[in-house]
């Protein structure tokens, strides 16, 4: 007689079978070899021609603006650019892959908030002495550098700050943005006053984008880390999820936001403040009936706790790397050329908003006419700082266990103290691996 | 005086009136209890449909919406402005027709290579005795143990010193290690329903072993087949994560192409997005009408032994 059941006998050697299987793989691709493919990224490093990865390659916004840069590259070098992308939210872990496994070569686009990350692979070449020709602002040239190397040349230099709405201020008899965290709970409470389902300020409050809040931990006092001690926990910390806990309970920030939905509620007329980055005004009035939103959209600097404290806000942007190997030349070239090249630069302002990274750029009348640019570059990226966590691998895990440890305290769950004792330990723990 | 005699009510008849009325009643109450009983029934055939439903609706209602009217807080159930611009917009988008033909190629294959490949390794795990047999069924459904991350970095290594990657045969062979272990435990019970008597006929007639598989036992095991055939095709039409790894944007399925295309650093076209997921879901939903009755048919097989 067959059988197919499975014996207790059957099913342990299946499992060792399994946990040899799991060793064997892993012995395997340990073992595999790194860049026998047929595009090792240690390579000539002469070659005129190379990969360039990105993945705005694949957004139909930024699409053709890059095209048409790589295409002039190679009509004017006479190369061949092979322009290779994944999606956003895949970009890391897949280039992570590709990389250590020899297939990327040429130039690479990054988001700041990945650099350390990938710095940290040891195949990025140190352009340090091609940096200096770029004319690159101070704030653009920090976001390219990790443990003291400048791994990446600056592409877009922006941050993530507040935006309002001036109509709904103007309504709630708002006259000047608020400065400080005591101005803007007032002004929270007017706005809240105008009734009609209006959420003051749509903060983010869904785990997805809770990172939002470290910002306003360092409005508090809280540095997050110092000398790799973390010092989420502390009482600005506590401060700052009471703070916002007080918010909620108020109702003048919502329950189950995230970015887009906040860019729903502000682009509806619903929200009066809300967190994006600069590049934030054109998403949301796209998707907004009011036609007149653009105009009423304004940067505003995040208010301080004391007068005379500095605004947070937290540095975003692009900057494009190098892979040592193949290409590796002409791609500096070719990142230098994009990322500083005034033609260049302010043709990809105009087609994405997106404000460049050199003082020449910045200061070039397409973009300096661009108030809502020049605002947001004045106002919140002049004292936006990078997040202390994005030198490490885990940064995305650190980034969730804070945002999960607040959650459980909007939602009564657990209290600030011990939300904030046990994030502390979360990220201490996720720090050492 | 008159004197009137009456009958003495028989014991039946006795009890009649008020049997009567109490079986009235316990007809009454049971059919009361059946209404109530099927009322619940439907009740909760419509709220589990209805939930069931409700995804497909929603993919639809977006698909038909406006990005305004998508992005409208707090949401409508019922779209009001209704644009069908998603639809032709896709018919005009080159790369996505690509993708699909992509995802047929590669699905397809994948489907067709895990059946014939099933086919015989679960003939053989069924029918034939020799030493290393259940350590080898075993080891089929172990690698289905694997955790897909540790599998996808081996493949690519692998792959990568083949000089594999971004070829149909990569994505065809990745599909494959997690489509097969499935497939031959499944054929495998479907075989074990044959009869051996059938098999020992056959040979007496002077069938080969050969033709004993492909005209006999094959016909009968068709619906078995055809379900794992669709099984697998559904599960290389649906991967993500191998597609996105070992492929490149020449040889991408649809899942990474529409993440790809319509998922961006700063917004998502939902939208366009549902109305494509709408148009290539048709092909498998179209597949499975014409060959449910398979499906059901070759999952239920190896449920009952002879």
């Amino acid at each position: 007689m067959t059988t197919s059941g499975i014996s207790r006998r059957g099913a342990l050697r299946m499992f060792g079978i399994g946990a040899l299987g799991v060793a064997g793989a892993g012995v395997l691709g340990a073992c595999a070899p790194s860049g026998a493919g047929t595009s090792s990224n240690s390579g000539d490093t002469k070659s005129k021609n190379f990969d360039f990865t990105s993945w705005s390659l694949n957004e139909e916004a930024a699409k053709p603006s890059i095209e048409k840069i790589i295409a002039a590259w190679e009509k004017d070098k006479s190369s061949k650019v092979r322009a290779v992308s994944y999606p956003y939210n895949e970009y890391l872990s897949q280039l992570t892959l590709k990389l250590g496994g020899g297939e990327t070569t040429g130039a690479v686009h990054l988001d700041i908030a990945w650099l350390a990350a990938v710095a940290q692979m040891g195949k990025l070449a140190d352009l340090g002495s091609v940096a200096l020709k770029g004319g690159y602002t101070n704030v653009a040239l920090n976001s390219g550098m990790y443990d003291g190397k400048q791994y990446g040349l600056p592409w877009n230099t922006g941050s993530i700050g507040v935006i309002a709405n001036s109509k709904l201020l103007e309504k709630a008899g708002i006259k000047k943005h608020p400065a400080t965290v005591e101005e803007f709970e007032g002004a929270l409470r007017e706005l809240k006053g105008l009734g009609g389902g209006v959420v003051p300020y749509a903060a983010a409050t869904k785990v997805a984008q809770l990172k939002d809040i470290f910002p306003w931990m360092q409005t508090f006092g809280c540095t997050l880390l110092e000398d790799d001690r973390v010092t989420i926990g502390d009482d600005a910390s506590i401060d700052a999820v009471t703070w916002y806990k007080k918010l909620h309970d108020e109702k003048l920030i919502a329950a189950d936001v995230d970015r887009f939905d906040a860019r729903a509620l502000f682009g509806q007329g619903k929200a009066a403040f809300y967190d994006d980055a600069v590049i934030g005004k054109g998403v949301t009035a796209a998707q907004s009936k009011d036609k007149t939103l653009a105009d009423a959209m304004q940067p505003m600097k995040r208010p301080v706790l004391r007068s005379g404290d500095t605004p947070q806000a937290l540095l975003w942007g692009g900057v494009i790397a190098i892979v040592k190997g193949k290409g590796q030349d002409a791609a500096t070239e070719f990142a230098l050329h994009t990322t500083s090249d005034r033609a260049t630069t302010t043709e990809y302002f105009a087609a994405r908003a997106l404000p460049p990274s050199t003082t020449a750029g910045l200061d070039d009348p397409k973009v300096a006419q661009d108030t809502f640019t020049t605002e947001w570059t004045e106002k919140i990226t002049d004292t936006a700082t990078g997040s202390p966590f994005w030198q490490f691998a885990q940064n995305a895990q650190i980034e969730e266990a804070v945002a999960k440890q607040v959650q459980a305290v909007l939602v009564g769950k657990s209290k600030p103290k011990d939300a904030m004792k046990k994030a502390a330990e979360e990220v201490t723990d996720l720090i050492k691996r | 005086m008159t004197s009137t005699t009456s009958t003495p009510l028989s014991g039946t008849d006795r009890l009649r009136p008020s049997a009567t009325s109490a079986g009235r009643t316990s007809r009454r109450r049971m059919r009361k209890d059946l209404l109530r009983s099927r009322i619940a029934a439907w009740t909760a055939i419509l709220v589990i449909g209805a939930f069931g439903m409700l995804p497909v609706y929603w993919l639809l209602a977006t698909a038909l919406s406006s990005p305004e009217q998508t992005f409208r807080f707090p949401p409508k159930l019922i779209p009001t402005d209704i644009t069908f611009s998603n639809f032709t917009a896709l018919a005009e988008n080159d790369q996505l027709i690509k993708y699909l033909v992509n995802s047929l190629i590669v699905a397809s294959i994948t489907a067709v290579l895990s059946v014939v490949v099933a086919t015989y390794m679960g003939y053989s795990f069924s029918k034939f005795r020799y030493r290393g047999r259940r350590s080898l069924m075993h080891m089929v459904l172990a690698s289905q143990m694997f955790p897909q991350a540790l599998l996808l970095v081996t493949l690519y290594a692998v792959f990568s010193s083949f000089g594999l990657l971004n070829t149909y045969t990569a994505l065809v062979l990745s599909f494959t290690t997690f489509t097969m272990p499935l497939c031959v435990w499944m054929l495998k019970g479907i075989f074990d329903t044959i009869p051996d008597a059938l098999l020992e006929a056959a040979s007496i007639d002077g069938a080969s072993r050969w033709r004993t598989l492909h005209s006999i036992v094959a016909p009968l095991a068709a619906p078995g087949m055809i379900a794992a055939g669709l099984f697998a095709f559904v599960r290389g039409w649906n991967d993500f994560i191998f597609a996105v790894t070992l492929a490149d944007k020449e040889k991408q399925t649809l899942p990474p192409g529409l993440v790809s295309t319509y998922i961006g650093e700063f917004q998502t076209a939902w939208p366009e997005l549902m109305a494509a997921s709408l148009v290539v879901s048709a092909p498998v939903v179209v597949a499975f009408m014409f060959l449910q009755r398979y499906l059901v048919g070759g999952m239920t097989a190896g449920s009952v032994k002879s």
